[in-house]
């Protein structure tokens, strides 16, 4: 790594730090609850987010059953939960469910290439989503003694807590010699096979990591609302909010979800002021823009502003 | 009439060839010889247009190619017949043959052009309606140089046509050529496994070795030569 | 269950299988030809739908008359989208094309699906004309008047692509660059533009579907998605190449769903179709789409 590298490494760590120290005390400097409200929200997409960023941004498959997951984590958790199961139980359950449903998917689905995965994934999460909505088309409430000790700030630790959990995994991930097989693997899958790597194995790692977060992303959504119908966290929205933000703010990389969700449920939040919906126009444009002309996302587009406003700056390390 | 100046073409950050130049004269066989690999059937393409060249230039009757799209260097009269013949494989040997004759130009001429394509491969005429796909290696052959004649080239590019093919078929293959460029004025540029066959049909010949032009002359003198004896003939070196 | 009840319940399946055929064959044509997978495909049932509502609400104009109008508006927003949008995976290799592709037709259909909702709000559409209600009975079994034009429509518009296809040179040159694109570009054909035509004729096919949906069914900004499901299973259990079966592979569904529907139940009939079209990627991964 070169010193400019370095340093800039280091002046993230350090601001990665600050903003994480804010953010913690944050509901001790405010009680309003829309802000607690915006920031679960905001951490429960940066999971979500990251958690399919580890599917497709890692290992090139595009998973858009990915609700799936998230749904089941949801059912799974709400089950548990108002069974009497302490809700951290709940949520880890959720999480390893999911994980497991993913894994035993996975083996037949990953023998389809490229866009038959993709919609073979759509198509078992739809098949989830109307059975679920056929078998429970109610509302799932909470009991009445579960809502008067609903504390908003707890859930917002925990939506923290699972946000750099998320991010600390890909993080790691990253950095691990399975990673490096998996970026192999997106770049050019039968060149990967050809040097040895083993791509199903690699495939279904990023598969659990994905589903298994998605799954707990998916508990935290049981754990927040009051009320909600059982099919909606099955409902294909989550898994099209998870690909437009990870890939509008960069997928593939580590900030690239987290800038995506920031902007995402700020601009949600915002329009819905004046413009319902519209956001997702919007998203839905900046979408095909990066696909086709940004593919780094905003991630992108800002290291190529700094470069341009601070020319001569040290070596660019990637293309 | 054609000439092909300093081409280098790179496959992705890989050389495959290296200030290659070829020339065919008007009337001529060509053949190109070399070991797999050496960069013959990328010429070809490059030539064709199927494949850009980083740098150097093709020429054809004082028209530039190398910036032309493949389609369009159809039209102005080069053909390709490409290894593996990469025939429409679901579609009839008529309907392939139309197809051969896409540009406007050949289009105009299309029936007249059918007659002595059928004339010069009677078995053409005969399965006009089965399904290329189901045909021998030899009629898909004829097939394949039939269709590249329909677009009434002056310079034919045939890519190994002797690939697969049993001996009898490779002779008919090779006198058919000889015959097209003798009575119809095609050029040729052939690319070959088989170098004696070719070296007795061309005029004359090029030798490509990873990439790079190595030798070039007469088909005779070619044939006569002891190194290329060796080297592309199978012959024990003296 | 009566024979009679059984046979209503199939011509019932048929004829919304018929539009499912309509559509499908759209989507076949773009993705044998272009290799490209257009997810938004549903989105263009949708905007066709949309396009004959407006025209009939607004003007009274017949929805099937409408056709001669949105048909040509519908390749003309075809080209638009292949020109601005699609035409860039082309350059890709096939599996990035297909990734990619997948992609950009997620943003569309996205894009499309709000900017319908905010322009036509979310309510359900559907043209009444005067002889909406009008029915044909025959041996006791119903056959709804609009429906039976939607498919006879159906049944000329894939006749008349399979005779393009079949007859004309144009036509020739796209199933020839769909069987091997280089040899295409090696007689000549220019190929970016076989590709243009086909991409805008699958857009026609889609927009003629969804006109017949909106005078014989209902449409709302949310249909695409379902649409684009639909025509995928029915491209994926007939197989590419032939419009014509393709067509009866959408009877086919139709007729399927409507089968499940009296077994087991209304609730279940998109799962059905799903499962088998599961069923099908797994025991045919490659086949189906490969040749």
């Amino acid at each position: 790594m070169t010193v400019n590298a370095r340093a800039r490494g280091t002046i993230t760590a350090g601001l990665a730090t600050l903003v994480l120290a804010m953010l913690a005390i944050l509901p001790a400097w405010t009680a309003r609850t829309d802000v607690l409200n915006l920031g679960f929200l905001i951490f429960l997409y940066v999971t979500l987010a990251q958690s399919l960023n580890a599917l497709v941004g890692f290992a090139g498959q595009i998973n858009l059953g990915h609700a799936a997951f998230f749904g089941i984590g949801a059912f799974v958790m709400r089950w548990l939960w108002i069974s009497g199961v302490h809700p951290y139980l709940g949520l880890l359950a959720g999480g390893v469910v999911a994980l497991l449903f993913g894994l035993v998917i996975g083996v037949p689905a990953f023998r389809l290439r490229g866009a038959y995965f993709a919609i073979g994934t759509l198509g078992l999460a739809e098949i989830l989503r109307i059975t679920v909505g056929n078998v429970l088309p109610v509302v799932s409430t909470l009991p009445a003694d579960f809502i008067t000790g609903y504390s908003l700030v707890h859930r917002y630790y925990l939506a923290l807590g699972l946000a750099v959990l998320t991010v600390a995994a890909l993080w790691v991930l990253g950095r691990s010699r399975i990673g490096l097989g998996m970026l192999a693997l997106r770049e050019d899958e039968d060149a990967a096979e050809a040097t040895g790597v083993n791509t199903l194995a690699h495939k279904l790692v990023a598969l659990a990591i994905s589903t298994a977060l998605a799954g707990l992303a998916g508990g935290l959504f049981a754990f927040y609302h009051v009320s909600y119908y059982y099919q909606l966290p099955f409902s294909p929205a989550w898994t099209f909010d998870a690909l437009l933000i990870a890939f509008v703010g960069g997928v593939g990389t580590l900030a690239g979800p987290i800038v995506g969700a920031v902007f995402y449920v700020l601009m949600k939040e915002i329009l819905t002021r004046s413009l319902v919906e519209l956001h997702l126009l919007i998203f839905g444009v900046l979408f095909i823009l990066v696909v086709i002309v940004l593919p780094g996302g905003l991630v992108e587009a800002a290291s190529r502003l700094r470069r341009l406003l601070v020319p001569g700056r040290g070596l660019s390390q990637s293309r | 009439m054609l000439e092909a100046e300093g081409l280098d073409v790179f496959y992705g950050d890989l050389q495959a060839l290296w200030q290659v130049s070829v020339r065919v004269d008007a009337h001529e066989i060509v053949a190109l010889l070399g070991p797999n690999g050496a960069g013959k059937t990328t010429l070809l393409r490059t030539i064709a247009g199927l494949q850009r060249a980083a740098s150097g230039a093709v020429v054809f009757e004082s028209r530039a190619l190398h910036h032309e799209p493949a389609h369009r260097i159809v039209a102005l009269g080069v053909s390709l017949v490409p290894e593996g013949r990469r025939l429409f494989a679901g579609m009839t040997v008529l309907e392939n043959l139309e197809l051969g004759a896409f540009t406007p130009k050949a289009r105009q001429r299309r029936e007249e052009t059918l007659t002595w394509i059928y004339e010069i491969f009677p078995v053409l005429a005969e399965r006009r309606d089965q399904v290329a796909g189901t045909m021998s290696g030899g009629e898909q052959q004829m097939l394949a140089i039939g269709r590249a004649l329909m677009a009434r080239p002056k310079i034919l590019l045939l890519d190994e046509p002797s690939l697969g093919l049993a001996p009898i078929a490779v002779r008919r293959i090779f006198d058919v050529i000889r015959q097209i460029n003798a009575h119809l004025e095609v050029s040729v540029l052939l690319v070959e496994q088989n170098a004696r066959a070719a070296l007795k049909l061309a005029h004359r010949a090029y030798l490509l070795q990873t990439g790079r032009i190595v030798g070039e002359g007469s088909a005779e003198a070619l044939l006569r030569d002891e190194q290329v004896q060796s080297a592309y003939l199978g012959l024990p070196s003296a | 269950m009566s024979p009679q009840f059984l046979i209503q319940q199939l011509v019932f399946g048929l004829l919304t299988g018929a539009l499912y055929g309509l559509a499908a064959a759209g989507l076949s044509l773009v993705f044998g030809v272009l290799r490209v997978l257009n997810v938004a495909h549903g989105e263009l049932v949708m905007i066709g739908g949309y396009a004959s509502f407006w025209l009939f609400a607004r003007s009274g104009l017949d929805p099937f008359l409408s056709l001669l109008l949105t048909a040509p508006l519908m390749f003309v927003i075809g080209l638009g989208l292949h020109q601005g949008l699609f035409a860039y995976v082309e350059t890709l290799e096939e599996e990035p094309r297909i990734k990619n592709s997948l992609l950009i037709g997620f943003g569309l259909a996205l894009a499309f699906h709000n900017l319908a909702i905010r322009l036509w709000t979310a309510d359900e559409r559907s043209i009444n004309t005067a002889y909406s209600g009008a029915v044909v009975t025959l041996g006791g079994v119903v056959f709804p008047v609009v429906r039976l034009g939607a498919l006879a429509v159906a049944i000329v518009a894939i006749g008349a692509i399979h005779l393009f296809l079949r007859r004309t040179y144009l036509g020739k040159a796209i199933r020839g660059t769909a069987e091997d694109w280089e040899a295409a570009s090696m007689v000549g054909i220019d190929i970016r533009r076989t590709y243009l035509v086909a991409f805008a004729l699958g857009s026609v096919l889609a927009g003629v579907a969804g006109t017949l949906v909106s005078v014989g069914y209902s449409i709302n900004p949310g249909i695409g998605l379902e649409w684009t499901l639909k025509a995928l299973i029915v491209v994926v259990l007939a197989g590419l190449g032939s419009m014509p079966g393709t067509f009866l592979g959408g009877l086919l569904l139709g007729a399927a769903e409507s089968a499940s529907t009296l077994f087991i139940g209304g609730a279940y009939r998109e799962v059905v179709a799903l499962v088998i079209f599961l069923l099908v990627l797994m025991v045919r991964p490659q086949g189906l789409f490969g040749r």
